[in-house]
């Protein structure tokens, strides 16, 4: 197992640096992670983003599809490739604390 | 890991058949010469005997000797002869796995063309046999047995995105005969699909639909069966990777389409055309094509219109090793990036001798060995530096993600696009 370390705290993670343990997430974990892709402030869309990812995995056991995140958050497919600049998978669903999706991504 | 006693009788098998004199004589040709090593990205990477090309081959091919020839039975250590045991297993896992993308380069560089990745897919059908698959790759395989795609999309998710972005190109086209038509029978063109589009990156769906609205084909999706990738040519499972391309063959079929035509995937455009028949013991009696030639063959016939002043920027070309070195699609790529485009830079070097983009063999997908794709990666992310490109084309998807990956971490500043998404780009619709 790998060791993420951002600013003093660290996380049991994948390979991919994806968390070992998905309920180890909190606010404040999302905030560090994001931090660590060079997202330095996780603004209100980010949130809005990251709460379906997360509600998705926590009722289906997997990430949402993008047009859930899309209708639901209302925000543009573009501008969640812009938020997000690791895309949806390598970017929003590891700051939502998700383990990495399967597939080419 | 854990240690345990492995049954070496089913890989064992592999190796001794005696119906594959391709196996056999090549892994008795390689001369040591050691040309392969720098033609390697993990070798340029790491600087370690273990990464050389024939050094990884070895593994399989000594393992050969030992349970197969005279001099390897009778004095294993003068003829490097090695037993197949735990320690060798895992081994392979680490370099047949691990540290080989299967992108080919070694046998352009190797002094006789010893075929290294033929013989790499062998070992990792020994490891299968061997139920050794790396955990993440196997997942992959599974969620493609058990539910038609890669990334176990469920089907009514799957048509509610379709008709989304339906929604999107008539609503941009401003016709209602801008369609993606799902499952419909009798069709010229049976399209097919990287899981990661409708799931995450839809945008390349919309691109195409686009392109075949523009050429006004006649074509369907499956809305069950349209996962274009085979991960089964990756795990080294034959009885599965016949399983995954039954799925595509079966539904051409159901729906009576006439061309599978291949979405922009490397690994899933070889083991669907090429790879397909041999895994299921059958020729196609359908025709099979990528989807790039049906978009060279859209311009050659003047069926759409291309501007190339709308893309000004400065473009390179990521060659997928898999469609170009082992696939031969080096001219058709760049007859329809030319007429897509004003300025292209080409990369050092190109075309077959490109370097993998570091996430073939399966590497994307596994995330045990993420630093060591990174790591070989920056091989890649330089040639694009160094080519001066803004936007880096390439018709594979997971060669996108593995690129989009390596922009960020090392900073490129560019934009990753597959064909489909730049000839939308520079399309000139005539009103139908």
């Amino acid at each position: 197992m790998a060791k993420l370390e951002i600013e003093g705290r660290v996380f049991d993670v994948d390979g991919d640096g994806f968390l070992s343990d998905p309920s180890e997430w909190n606010e404040e974990v999302a905030a560090l992670i994001a931090k660590s892709d060079g997202i330095d402030q996780l603004n209100e869309k980010h949130w809005a983003i990251l709460k379906i990812i997360r509600d998705n995995f926590e009722k289906e056991g997997n990430a949402p599809m993008i047009r859930k995140i899309c209708q639901e958050t209302g925000i543009k497919l573009r501008e969640i490739y812009d938020l997000f600049p690791l895309g949806p998978a390598r970017g929003a669903c590891r700051v939502a604390g998700l383990p990495k999706p399967d597939g080419c991504v | 890991m854990v240690t345990q006693k492995i049954d070496i009788k089913k890989p064992l098998e592999i190796l001794s058949r005696g119906d594959d004199s391709k196996l056999e004589t090549n892994m008795n040709a390689c001369v040591k010469c050691g040309l392969c090593a720098e033609s390697c990205m993990y070798y340029l990477a790491f600087k370690e005997a273990q990464y050389v090309p024939g050094a990884k081959a070895e593994l399989v091919s000594s393992i050969y000797r030992r349970y197969n020839t005279l001099a390897g039975k009778v004095a294993p250590a003068l003829f490097n002869a090695k037993e197949l045991n735990q320690e060798m297993a895992e081994k392979m896992v680490d370099m047949l796995f691990g540290a080989c993308t299967m992108c080919g380069r070694c046998v352009k560089h190797c002094s006789i063309g010893v075929d290294i990745p033929y013989i790499v897919r062998k070992g990792r059908e020994m490891l299968a046999a061997m139920n050794m698959v790396p955990a993440t790759l196997q997942s992959t395989v599974d969620a493609a047995l058990n539910t038609g795609n890669n990334m176990a999309i469920p089907q009514e998710e799957f048509i509610d995105t379709i008709k989304w972005m339906e929604e999107e190109l008539i609503d941009e086209m401003e016709d209602v005969n801008a369609r993606i038509p799902l499952d419909e029978t009798d069709k010229s063109v049976f399209y097919t699909l990287n899981p990661r589009e409708p799931k995450f990156f839809p945008l390349s769906i919309s691109a195409i639909a686009k392109v075949f609205y523009a050429a006004k084909e006649s074509w369907t999706i499956s809305s069950k069966y349209y996962d274009v990738t085979n991960y089964g040519f990756f795990n080294g499972n034959n009885d599965q990777a016949a399983q995954i391309a039954g799925y595509l063959h079966d539904e051409i079929h159901k729906l009576r389409g006439k061309k599978l035509v291949l979405g922009e995937c490397g690994h899933g455009s070889r083991a669907t055309r090429w790879e397909g028949p041999g895994y299921l013991k059958k020729k196609f009696d359908f025709e099979t094509i990528t989807v790039v030639e049906v978009i060279a063959s859209y311009i050659r016939e003047g069926k759409i219109t291309l501007d190339k002043s709308l893309n000004s920027s400065k473009v390179t070309i990521h060659d997928p090793c898999n469609l170009v070195r082992n696939g031969g699609l080096y001219s058709e790529i760049r007859f329809v990036v030319k007429s897509s485009v004003s300025d292209l830079q080409e990369m050092n070097p190109y075309g077959e001798d490109n370097f993998c983009c570091g996430g073939g063999g399966g590497a994307l997908a596994m995330s045990e060995y993420n630093e060591r794709r990174i790591k070989i990666g920056a091989i890649k992310a330089q040639q694009i530096a160094k080519s001066g490109a803004k936007v880096v084309i390439t018709p594979c998807h997971n060669c996108v993600d593995q690129l989009q990956q390596l922009n960020h971490t090392y900073k490129l500043g560019v934009k990753i696009m597959t064909i489909a998404e730049i000839v939308a780009d520079a399309l000139v619709i005539n009103k139908q």
